[in-house]
């Protein structure tokens, strides 16, 4: 076992490709989309307004509108079909319209419609518009509410007649609702697992076409090494290799982008142990379908993307089908992100991860199983199809 | 005899594409699942019943008329009642709920002495989805719950009820999410993400079938196919993988607008002439990233790396007027950039043709950039050198 661990270092080592998803890859992924995301929130998204009433009243409405963070008044327009024109090139991407009797209704005391209309391309911008709308309509209607209350006479109710129930909102893990501070801590886990199974699937690709120009033996591959050896020889080589990786990404890079980082670092450390081993023979166990060294980018690099949805990053694991939720149970990365997720941004435990942490070593065990299978089936394959005799 | 190279070329790749599983698994299989896959998982349209807890302390006939409207709301489900704030962190803590609302100890008694009691709500956001529905959820409520008791001591003063929602609701803003109405996320994410992972397998495949001429040797073969003339020999062998990758392109459009009924509210012409475009478009980019690094392990790796971080700046979610500068220039060099924005604006949005003419004319652009480098290919395929 010690001369596969040490051979399958030599390999990754000498291997300027292996070394690009192995080394440069979780280095440089994590920071460049962590710029990506950086400005971590929509604010002053552009909207047009259509003034119909035109008087202080409404002008005041206009500039607690501007007011809001999260929108901007980028132009007035004098009619919809002006303000849809602006929206058409995408210069808005919201439209207010102020009704003609806006003014008139608020000395009358008739309740006025402002009617906003939100483009959809992006449901961030959206959200953005809903949460600025609900705070302004607040805001208005307090104000309006108090002076009507006081002009009925009943003063003892302006104060505490506006609002007799408060509320407060508070959000937990990433209290700046960024979302840098919510993507990211998912997404390097799954860069640890996609660069580790990339890296060793290109070994395994190229092990196999060394096999087809050598009788279908590898030359490279330490001789008289039983299964279970070569397999955990080569599993722990990789997850050595990735420790310091692991670290620089679980706990530096939430540091140095200044992301929620609550947890403790023995927590997530010890927890994401099982996931890389689980990783490790996972990459094995794919090797059966790396004919070649070109395999590993056209049967790994799409399951990126599969991959970051089954985790429930993107869409809650609730909400999905009991047949994706069992597909999602199958792959380390998924419980890594929920567990990581959890430690580093809501302070829990290891204990209170158990489930992830437990269902990750069931995984090693499964696909500790499936490793071996395939480098026994990879070996007695080659040897019979590519064997002299 | 151009002409007969070209038809020799085209001949000799439908051979090689036949001959490896690889071709099928890559062009058609992996496209197909992503586009079911997608379309699966999103099915529900928006999470609602957000699995939440009511944290109720106060034990009155007003607290638990607050937690009766909100297990009465569609977004959010309360799985749970605890008993103290602790309990529901834990709750949080341990991923059972994304968020809890907090009725204080004399709710009922402050409220209506006018002692302003305070309701507090809390949304995990390290979820960000179910988060904001959380959020919302508890928002409605806590707004309601306002309102009421306004109504309530307005009412026992003597106003009549219809002078009492004039004044509680002066002004109200109604809400338009234009084309979305349901704020349905599968609208929002299947046909970015589905197209742009087609994207990603049609560059993957391109880089794939000409850099294998190179690593096995046959690269001058190919080029002496098409009497040296590296465009003829380019096109011979992408074209036939052109008209594989249009067929699954419109599967996927039917699968989006035909199966699932997605707006479609322009021209569906246009549609499958961006979709067309888009595929040869992305068999420039990766043909221009072979011509300018003529090595399998470089070009595939410079695809992969651009291909995967394509699903970040094109600004599916986070919008690219957000990013920095120097990041949002990125996003203009990948084809699904365009190919989202003609579909925001064509399908979705279906404004006039002449506000996405730009898109298709930078979709044109590619394959005339790609024209620029093919000496150096021909160049690496006369002389094929393979490094691992």
């Amino acid at each position: 076992m010690g001369r596969v661990f040490r051979n399958e270092l030599r390999q990754i080592i000498h291997d300027p490709g292996v070394l690009l998803f192995f080394v440069a890859l979780p280095l440089a992924y994590p920071v460049v989309y962590t710029l990506i995301y950086n400005p971590e929130v929509v604010r002053d998204i552009p909207v047009a307004v259509v003034d119909n009433s035109r008087t202080a009243a409404s002008r005041d409405f206009v500039r607690k509108a501007d007011a809001s963070p999260s929108m901007e008044v980028y132009a007035y327009c004098a009619d919809m079909a002006e303000a849809r024109e602006l929206m058409a090139e995408s210069k808005v991407f919201g439209i207010m319209q102020i009704p003609a009797d806006y003014s008139k209704n608020l000395g009358t005391g008739e309740p006025s419609h402002v009617e906003f209309y939100a483009e959809m391309s992006l449901l961030l911008r959206y959200r953005a518009f809903v949460s600025a709308l609900t705070d302004l309509q607040l805001e208005v209607i307090s104000e309006i509410t108090g002076e009507r209350i006081a002009s009925t006479g009943l003063e003892s109710l302006a104060g505490a007649g506006a609002m007799p129930v408060k509320s407060e909102s508070n959000f937990l893990g990433d209290t700046e609702q960024g979302f840098a501070s919510f993507v990211i801590p998912g997404i390097v886990i799954l860069i640890l697992q996609q660069s580790m199974i990339l890296g060793i699937t290109l070994l395994g690709g190229t092990s196999r076409e060394r096999r087809r120009r050598n009788g279908g033996i590898d030359p490279q591959d330490p001789a008289g090494v039983s299964v279970l050896a070569t397999v955990w020889g080569r599993a722990l080589a990789c997850t050595v290799f990735y420790i310091p990786l692991t670290v620089y990404i679980m706990r530096f890079i939430p540091e140095m982008f200044n992301l929620p980082h609550y947890g403790a670092a023995v927590d997530y450390l010890l927890f994401i142990f099982p996931m890389l081993l689980a990783t490790a023979f996972l990459g094995q166990a794919l090797n059966v379908f790396m004919k070649e060294r070109e395999s590993a980018f056209i049967v790994i690099v799409f399951t990126s993307v599969v991959f970051l949805f089954l985790s429930g990053l993107t869409w809650p694991r609730y909400a999905m089908s009991p047949l994706w939720i069992w597909v999602g149970n199958c792959v380390p990365a998924v419980w890594g992100v929920e567990g990581f997720i959890r430690i580093n941004s809501n302070a829990a435990t290891l204990p209170e991860v158990g489930t992830a942490f437990l269902a990750m070593w069931i995984l090693t065990a499964v696909y500790m199983l499936a490793a071996c299978w395939a480098t026994k089936y990879i070996d007695v394959k080659s040897r019979l199809r590519y064997g002299r005799g | 005899m151009a002409d007969l190279g070209f038809i020799a070329g085209m001949r000799r790749e439908i051979r090689r594409m036949c001959s490896r599983r690889m071709y099928f698994f890559g062009m058609v299989l992996v496209p197909l699942f992503i586009g079911v896959f997608f379309l699966s998982i999103l099915d529900k349209g928006l999470p609602e019943q957000v699995p939440t807890a009511v944290v109720d302390l106060d034990h009155s006939t007003m607290s638990r008329t607050v937690t009766r409207s909100l297990k009465a709301i569609q977004v959010i489900d309360i799985t749970r009642d605890c008993e103290t704030y602790d309990d529901a962190l834990a709750a949080v803590r341990d991923g059972s709920i994304f968020g809890f609302f907090v009725i204080p100890a004399n709710f009922e008694q402050d409220a209506l002495a006018g002692n302003a009691p305070t309701l507090e709500y809390y949304s995990n956001m390290t979820y960000f989805v179910p988060g904001t529905l959380a959020f919302k959820g508890f928002k409605t409520v806590a707004v309601a719950t306002a309102g009421g008791v306004v109504k309530q001591t307005l009412q026992s003063l003597g106003l009549s009820s219809e002078s009492i929602s004039d004044l509680v609701q002066p002004v109200v803003i109604d809400q338009f999410p234009l084309n979305n109405p349901w704020m349905n996320y599968a609208i929002y994410l299947c046909p970015s993400f589905t197209i742009c992972t087609f994207v990603l397998m049609i560059m993957l495949m391109t880089v794939f079938s000409i850099t294998i001429e190179i690593k096995e040797g046959t690269s001058p073969q190919w080029l002496a196919a098409a009497n040296g003339r590296m465009g003829v020999a380019l096109v011979s062998k992408l074209l036939p993988q052109t008209l594989i990758f249009t067929a699954v392109g419109l599967f996927l459009l039917w699968l989006l607008f035909g199966y699932s009924h997605f707006p479609l509210n322009g021209s569906l012409g246009w549609m499958i002439t961006a979709t067309v475009l888009t595929v040869i478009a992305s068999q420039s980019f990766a043909t221009f990233i072979c011509s300018v690094v003529p090595n399998p392990r470089l070009a595939f790796s410079l695809t992969a790396l651009f291909g995967i971080l394509s699903f970040s700046f094109t600004g599916f979610s986070f919008p690219v007027q957000s990013m920095y500068g120097a990041l949002a220039i990125f996003s203009w060099l990948a084809p699904i950039r365009y190919w989202f924005l003609i579909y925001i604006n064509i399908a979705l949005d279906g404004v006039p043709l002449y506000y996405s003419r730009l898109y298709f004319a930078a979709l044109i652009v590619f394959p005339i950039v790609a024209c620029t480098m093919l000496w150096h290919l021909k160049k690496a395929c006369l002389k094929p050198v393979y490094v691992p």
